[in-house]
């Protein structure tokens, strides 16, 4: 299910629980209302009572005929708001109660028509009338004290159903909003973790079950752009190799006169001189030329291997190989430049797992930037080392040309960030650091206007 | 007898220089480096050096105008696989007879010679 829907779920839920927490609340209410109506009724009738037994004293103190008479009256107004309450409130109040209270008021009448009727002084039926009169104010009091206490009790218990209804109805909603909450936070998590790792040059995936939803989305989107970036890069990779083969090949060329040089004038003394050869001194040249293709076949062919677009390959390998491959590319353009090269390689360097032809290729944008650092020539320093302590073997090119502006440092490794204008796409040290990442190594660098330029590789010893 | 030095450190030049020109009658002698051709012009005469432009240790700038200031009468032929305008202007301004990009066409460096030797 869409995260969208159990979120509209969980809400219909929780307003589905208010309603009915509403609709009861009001049924209690109303029938509260009645109820206090009631006791509002017969707290008059009460009244009332109150007065008839008041008239009832007053009858037996100076034997006015005229107070039973108002009695009779209060009775017949009693008689009609209970009638009338019947009614009205019936079902708020047990029909029992309320006939029984009729039937003690009827009783109650008879005990004063009897008063009224018999000779003063029937002491018999003046007892009656007490008794019925107590009989009656007792039962409608201890009736009115029922119902006050029913209603106490209603609001009492309506307050508790309210307080526990309002608190499943939060505990739910929390419940719920933290589950949500929690799912989708752990998905962001592993998104900002992937983008991060992205953003560093690490075009991995989220693996593992997707969920169906709209964070499942996300992730796959995140994903497929993971992908779409990685291919970028190996694109950007090759096109930047196919634009260093341009600055290769000038270096190239020049090395390749030398060995055409060499062919062609072993071919012309020949023509000039067949006649002077004998067999011994005509096989001797014709292995020199045989020499000399080599020489030709074995410089093509390493910058044919350079251009190449090769699939990322990554094998257990000695960091030197790469190094010397990029320095043999580069040869000559090192020396048309006057740049006098230092190299040190380790011995016995430990194992690095890399792509040897992608490393080279970090090697000759380095190389490539320090020649051109150098505009009338310099001192170019290259190194391997390793370091046990850290686990890492380093490469250092360290060149003494113009060095970087301490203000464009941090730009230099951005995609086409160049100070060279037409001469420079940019991508050289971009493209270095995506391939160096990769290999989760570090690419650092420092550098002094005026006096040079250190660039440190670091890759991590490769461990069986 | 006119004698002729060679300098390039590719060994081939040397001997295919020698093997021509010998032919033509000359007295040759070949070096792989500078150093060693300039200590035996201290001994030697000669009368026309060749000497490729770029050479590991000294290269054929130097050769030329150490010639230039030490032996004013040397005539300099420089041959360079980097053959550009600002070499050729540079190797001009050094005051050298002939200027070769390689590949040399041996017949025309042969002409040089004999027009360099004409001239004295
Ligand atoms: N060794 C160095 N010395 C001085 N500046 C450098 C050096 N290496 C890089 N830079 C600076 O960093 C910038 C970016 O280098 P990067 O190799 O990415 O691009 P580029 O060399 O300008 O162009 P491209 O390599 O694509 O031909 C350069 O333009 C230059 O200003
Ligand atoms: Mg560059």
């Amino acid at each position: 299910m869409k995260i969208e829907q159990k979120i509209i779920l969980s809400n219909a839920i929780n307003v589905v629980f208010i309603v009915l927490i509403g609709l009861l609340a009001f049924q209690n209410l109303s029938l509260m209302l009645t109820k206090l109506r009631f006791v509002e009724i017969s707290d008059d009738l009460n009244a009332s009572f109150l007065e008839m037994r008041l008239s009832e004293k007053n009858y037996f103190l100076y034997h006015d005929k005229n107070s039973l008479f108002e009695i009779k009256e209060m009775i017949d107004a009693a008689e009609k708001s209970i009638d009338q309450a019947r009614e009205d409130i019936s079902h708020a109040v047990s029909e029992e109660n309320l006939s029984r209270l009729r039937m003690h008021l009827k009783e109650y009448a008879g005990a004063v028509d009897k008063v009224s009727n018999a000779a003063q002084g029937d002491s018999n039926a003046e007892l009656m009338l007490r008794a019925q009169g107590k009989r009656l104010r007792d039962y409608s009091k201890t009736m009115t004290q029922i119902e006050r206490k029913g209603v106490n009790n209603m609001i009492s218990s309506s307050k508790s159903m309210l307080i526990i209804l309002f608190i499943t109805v939060l505990v739910t909603a929390v419940l719920v909003s933290h589950f949500i909450s929690q799912k989708i936070l752990r998905s962001l998590r592993d998104v900002k973790k992937l983008t991060e790792s992205i953003s560093q040059g690490n075009f991995n995936k989220i693996v593992g079950a997707i969920p169906n939803d709209e964070l499942g989305s996300l992730i796959t989107a995140v994903n497929s752009m993971s992908e779409e970036l990685s291919r970028r890069e190996e694109e950007l990779i090759q096109a930047k190799k196919l634009a260093s083969i341009g600055v290769l090949t000038a270096g190239v060329a020049h090395e390749l006169t030398n060995p055409l040089n060499n062919i062609s004038m072993i071919t012309q003394n020949f023509i000039e001189l067949y006649d002077n050869f004998n067999k011994e001194n005509a096989l001797g040249l014709l292995n020199n030329i045989q020499g000399e293709t080599e020489r030709i076949e074995k410089i093509v062919k390493n910058l044919l291997d350079f251009s190449k677009p090769k699939e990322v390959n990554l094998t257990e390998s000695d960091i030197n190989r790469p190094v010397k491959k990029a320095l043999r590319l580069m040869q000559n353009t090192l020396d048309v430049s006057n740049v006098e090269l230092t190299v040190n390689l380790a011995k016995d360097v430990p194992h690095v797992f890399i792509d040897d032809n992608q490393i080279q290729q970090v090697l000759v944008n380095l190389l490539t930037n320090a020649v051109q650092a150098m505009p009338v020539g310099g001192r170019l320093y290259v190194e391997t080392e390793a370091d046990m302590t850290r686990g890492t073997v380093e490469i250092t090119v360290v060149d003494n040309g113009n060095g970087i502006p301490r203000e464009y440092l941090p730009h230099i490794f951005d995609p086409f960030f160049s100070t060279k204008g037409a001469e420079g796409t940019g991508l050289g040290l971009s493209v270095s650091y995506g391939i160096i990442k990769n290999h989760n190594g570090h690419i650092r660098v420092e550098s002094k206007v005026g006096e040079g330029t250190t660039f440190t590789i670091e890759l991590p010893i490769y461990k069986q | 007898m006119s004698r002729i030095m060679v300098i390039d450190d590719e060994k081939i030049v040397g001997d295919m220089s020698r093997m021509s020109l010998e032919q033509e009658g000359y007295e040759v002698e070949t070096f792989l480096n500078a150093e060693p051709a300039l200590a035996r012009l201290k001994e030697e005469q000669f009368d026309i050096v060749i000497t490729d432009y770029k050479m590991k240790g000294m290269d054929g700038m130097e050769v030329l105008r150490t010639i230039k200031t030490m032996y004013p009468e040397i005539k300099v032929i420089m041959i360079t696989a980097f053959a550009n305008l600002d070499t050729a202007i540079e190797a001009l301004r050094g005051d050298v007879h002939d200027f070769f990009p390689k590949p040399v066409k041996i017949k025309e460096l042969k002409a040089s010679i004999k027009r360099a030797l004409q001239k004295e």
